[in-house]
């Protein structure tokens, strides 16, 4: 099965990420992958993408610019529901593109 | 969910009003630290927490976890709009009349309640009557609704 890594960006790195995170798993597992997710503040994010250890990036609070070296996805739909369809469009098209 | 942090009707100007006063309410139960409210604040004028649905807006105040002693949720219906920066668009302004303000103690360990918070505001009929309860106990019960 393959394995995605997510992190999973907002302010306070706990309650907005934590929601995104475990709706963005259950609709990768649902799919097939085998998901991990770590939540993050704006601030840690950059660090954190450069240690290899993640393969894209959603975020409800912006990102700090950087070379984030992988796609971010801006999931504000995902937290709303506004547009939600979208959103997990593109993480799936993003899931099945990493490369291993 | 407690009576004593539903507010109906609560008249505040700003952001830090509304955040202030249903705040005190979470420290007089002893649901978070003294250093709660303020952490708020200062988080929501750095990362605003206003999500646009479309047709309305609400906010969703909140701080890390250290600040708070156990997980519970305010609400509060406001009288009037006041202003809240949108969570994506930091200096976009959002008309805001409903609040929850959320104290998570335990993010990792609560993903149920923050799946069943994203399911209250992702569902506007459900945050039209919330807006339109005449009654403390009705919101209870709207809430109650709402699937885990």
């Amino acid at each position: 099965m393959a394995q995605v890594n997510v992190l999973s960006v907002c302010g306070s790195g706990t309650v907005t990420s934590s929601m995104v995170a475990s709706k963005v798993k259950e609709f990768l597992e649902e799919h097939g992958y085998s998901v991990a997710t770590t939540e993050a503040r704006p601030t840690e994010a950059l660090n954190l993408a450069q240690s290899g250890r993640f393969d894209f990036i959603t975020f409800t609070s912006p990102l700090q610019s950087g070379d984030y070296g992988m796609p971010t996805v801006n999931a504000f739909a995902c937290l709303t529901g506004v547009g939600e369809d979208e959103f997990f469009a593109e993480i799936e098209k993003i899931a099945r593109e990493l490369k291993r | 969910m407690d009576l004593g942090l539903i507010e109906l009707d609560l008249a505040a100007e700003t952001s830090r009003d509304v955040i202030a006063v249903l705040g005190e309410k979470m420290l007089e139960n002893g649901y978070v630290k003294n250093s709660y409210i303020d952490a708020v604040i200062e988080r929501e004028k750095n990362l605003p927490t206003g999500l646009d649905l479309g047709n309305f807006s609400v906010a969703i105040p909140h701080t890390n976890a250290e600040h708070v002693i156990s997980s519970h949720i305010a609400i509060a219906v406001l009288r009037r709009p006041v202003v809240f920066y949108s969570m994506i668009n930091q200096t976009e302004k959002l008309q805001v009349d409903l609040v929850l303000l959320l104290a998570i103690n335990d993010p990792e360990g609560q993903v149920c309640l923050l799946k069943k918070l994203m399911g209250i505001f992702q569902n506007k009929v459900l945050l039209q009557k919330i807006k339109a309860a005449k009654e403390k106990q009705e919101i209870v019960e709207l809430l109650g609704t709402v699937a885990l």
